[in-house]
């Protein structure tokens, strides 16, 4: 290989999920060929997502203000809050636009095997936003996973004291999947969450 | 090389962007680790089947050594039962962590696979009054299969009577023997009589019939207590999932 500073790049680009040697070699050749404006801009983005970049300190999203866009948002719904695991998840339901909550990302998942408790997590701040807000219904849409479930458990167990309904997105089928290659626990799930046609 | 075999996923852990390392306790290769490619993304043909717990048949492509590459996983049993159960999967995880701890890697035992197997076939259907008593004897029962449960009957090296636990040995000892020289200062904890029968029961009778067993509170978290101890000693480090319980369990009284 060409000498320190590709080797240089092509080592830091590996570290990016789904990167490998190869892609990272791509990718290396590809910034080295582009104008300096956008290669420069490119890297001062990175800069400031490390310099700015920072979590809500009501919802723990990723904001770059002390509170985030969607907490000061007046136009939301500040009655129901949507839990998250990440702030990948939280941009995903946004997506939808169905969804005109209030959110709250965990920054993780329960793992009894890995030591993941609940003072790792962002819990106790929910427990806490759901005591002080004017809060009737939470709505866990942690990963449908084991750990997913585990969180999901013990978050409903918490809360119950709080007298707040909480809810859990359904289990089902992808759309555009064939149903014969669906597993018997997600088909189970699905026929037990089954809605009647309207 | 395409292999097949049945397995028990006992963990899994995230690789790259939706890749997953799962391991699994297998019926003919022991403890193994292998790669899946994109079970986690939601059209993955993998579905719920390398979800921890879950008795699959898989197939197996690559070396043994290397990290093989599940090419197809067919659900035996999902086990969900116990997933969806706060309390039992909490527990079943303590086994999970003892198993992966003390259990060499790649050795066949087909005995701990059909252990673990039933033990799980019982924790899903138990309508077992006491369950935490369930779980007490299901940890002892696994130590036992393993080779590392302590022993309660009689001083360990000459056989007397005692009441004294030395997590250090492993052991009961008596006084005699517990102040030879080399151990002074040795810490233990005094156990009852009460202790040493449920355990000694836990041990001896067949795990089916284990709910004509009905321990005192006290007896539990004294026996809980002691394995805790003893286990603490032979990892050198408090079990995770064991800290994780003790946090979370008053939540779900």
């Amino acid at each position: 290989m060409s000498g320190g500073v590709v080797e240089n790049l092509i080592i830091e680009l590996t570290r990016l999920p789904g990167i490998g040697r190869k892609t990272a070699q791509r990718l290396a050749f590809f910034i080295m060929g582009m104008p300096g404006e956008e290669a420069l801009s490119m890297a001062n983005a990175i800069i400031k997502i490390k310099e700015k970049a920072r979590f809500c300190k009501h919802c723990f999203n990723i904001t770059e203000d002390e509170v985030c866009s969607l907490c000061t948002d007046p136009r939301r719904n500040r009655e129901k809050i949507c839990v998250v695991e990440e702030p990948s998840n939280l941009i995903v339901i946004e997506n939808t636009k169905i969804y005109n909550g209030l959110y709250h990302v965990l920054l993780g998942a329960l793992s009894p095997i890995d030591g993941i408790t609940p003072e790792r997590l962002r819990i106790n701040e929910l427990v806490e936003r759901v005591k002080e807000g004017n809060i009737s219904e939470v709505i866990i849409a942690t990963n449908p996973n084991t750990k997913g479930e585990t969180t999901a458990q013990y978050i409903s167990q918490v809360l119950k004291p709080a007298g707040v309904k909480v809810s859990r997105i359904a289990y089902g089928l992808p759309i555009g999947g064939d149903i014969e290659f669906a597993d018997e626990v997600t088909l189970s799930k699905a026929l037990e969450g089954r809605n009647e046609m309207k | 090389m395409l292999t097949r075999t049945e397995g028990i996923v006992l963990k899994t852990q995230k690789y790259g962007e939706a890749d997953l390392i799962a391991t699994y306790l297998t019926s003919d290769k022991g403890i193994i680790n292998a790669f899946a490619k994109s079970p986690r993304k939601t059209k993955s043909r993998f579905g719920s089947s390398l979800e921890p717990l879950t008795h699959a048949k898989i197939s197996l492509w690559g070396k043994e050594q290397a990290l093989p590459r599940i090419t197809q996983s067919d659900i035996a049993d999902s086990f969900r039962q116990i997933r969806e159960n706060y309390r039992d999967f909490v527990n079943i995880s303590k086994l999970v962590e003892i198993l992966i701890s003390l259990t060499p890697v790649g050795i066949p035992n087909k005995r701990l696979f059909s252990f673990f197997l039933n033990i799980l076939h019982i924790v899903k259907s138990s309508e077992h009054e006491l369950k935490d008593a369930l779980h007490l004897i299901t940890r002892i029962r696994l130590l036992a299969v393993i080779g590392y449960a302590p022993r309660l009957k009689g001083c360990g090296k000459c056989g007397e009577k005692s009441l004294d636990f030395y997590p250090d040995s492993g052991t009961t000892l008596c006084t005699k023997c517990a102040v030879t020289p080399d151990r002074a200062g040795k810490p233990f904890m005094r156990i009852n009589n009460k202790v040493i029968h449920f355990y000694t029961h836990s041990i001896e009778w067949p795990i089916n019939i284990s709910n004509r067993l009905k321990p005192g509170r006290e007896t539990l978290s004294g026996l809980s207590g002691l394995l805790d101890k003893h286990l603490t000693y032979l990892l050198s480090k408090k079990l995770r999932s064991s800290e994780f319980f003790s946090g979370t369990a008053a939540q779900f009284r």
